[in-house]
């Protein structure tokens, strides 16, 4: 699909600056999705194509704004809401909940 | 299928590879010129969208993966193989690039034709 993923050649997006010594993750969620990829990958059952595709049908403002991580998480909440593993309700409702959390 | 800490190891160093162990012929060899396709599905690719149309020479035949555009859709592995596809930064951007730079793309079989 011609989505906002595919960025080769456009224009006025500004520098790439590439970061002095960057971790491997820059907060403890990070790592977290990475681990994730894992263990949904085996569960559900879906391909890297999946995958990929699941990121580029990001809201493309959306897909923008976030970053590397975020674009996996949207991945796995896309991918596991259309197998019905988990459904957009209890995302929503644990997403409510811990926003309530200190961080 | 659940990850176990036995799975752990191979998935976080070869990440989901998309090898396929099939043999088939690869349509193209080390050094061939090509064009690449006009292709412009609403489903995936990995296709991007600045080569379409455009001249390249073959470098690396990397072997044979699944085809994305077919396995993101549940529609088969459909094995083929994916090269290194060197084009020169004129052919890409214009007059007004580098005459000394390219650009190598990984491009499977379906994606282009001989020229």
């Amino acid at each position: 699909m011609n989505g906002i993923h595919d960025l080769g050649g456009r224009h006025g997006l500004g520098p790439i600056n590439p970061e002095p010594n960057e971790p491997v993750f820059h907060a403890p969620w990070e790592g977290r999705a990475f681990g994730l990829f894992a263990a949904t990958f085996v569960f559900a059952g879906y391909t890297v194509d999946e995958f990929r595709h699941a990121i580029e049908n990001m809201d493309p403002a959306h897909y923008l704004e976030s970053s590397y991580y975020e674009h996996w998480m949207s991945a796995f909440e896309n991918l596991l809401t259309k197998r019905g593993i988990v459904t957009r309700e209890e995302l929503d409702a644990k997403v409510a909940a811990l926003s309530k959390e200190p961080n | 299928m659940l990850l176990t800490a036995e799975l752990v190891p191979a998935i976080t160093s070869a990440g989901a590879s998309a090898r396929v162990a099939a043999h088939v012929a690869p349509r193209f060899r080390v050094g061939d010129a090509v064009l690449i396709r006009n292709w412009q599905p609403t489903t995936h690719t990995r296709l991007p969208g600045y080569i379409r149309g455009k001249k390249g020479i073959v470098e690396k035949d990397y072997g044979v993966f699944a085809f994305p555009d077919t396995h993101a859709h549940g529609k088969g592995e459909k094995p083929q193989h994916c090269y290194s596809v060197r084009f020169t930064a004129r052919e890409l951007w214009g007059e007004q690039a580098s005459d000394r730079d390219s650009l190598r793309v990984d491009v499977f079989d379906d994606y282009m034709d001989p020229r």
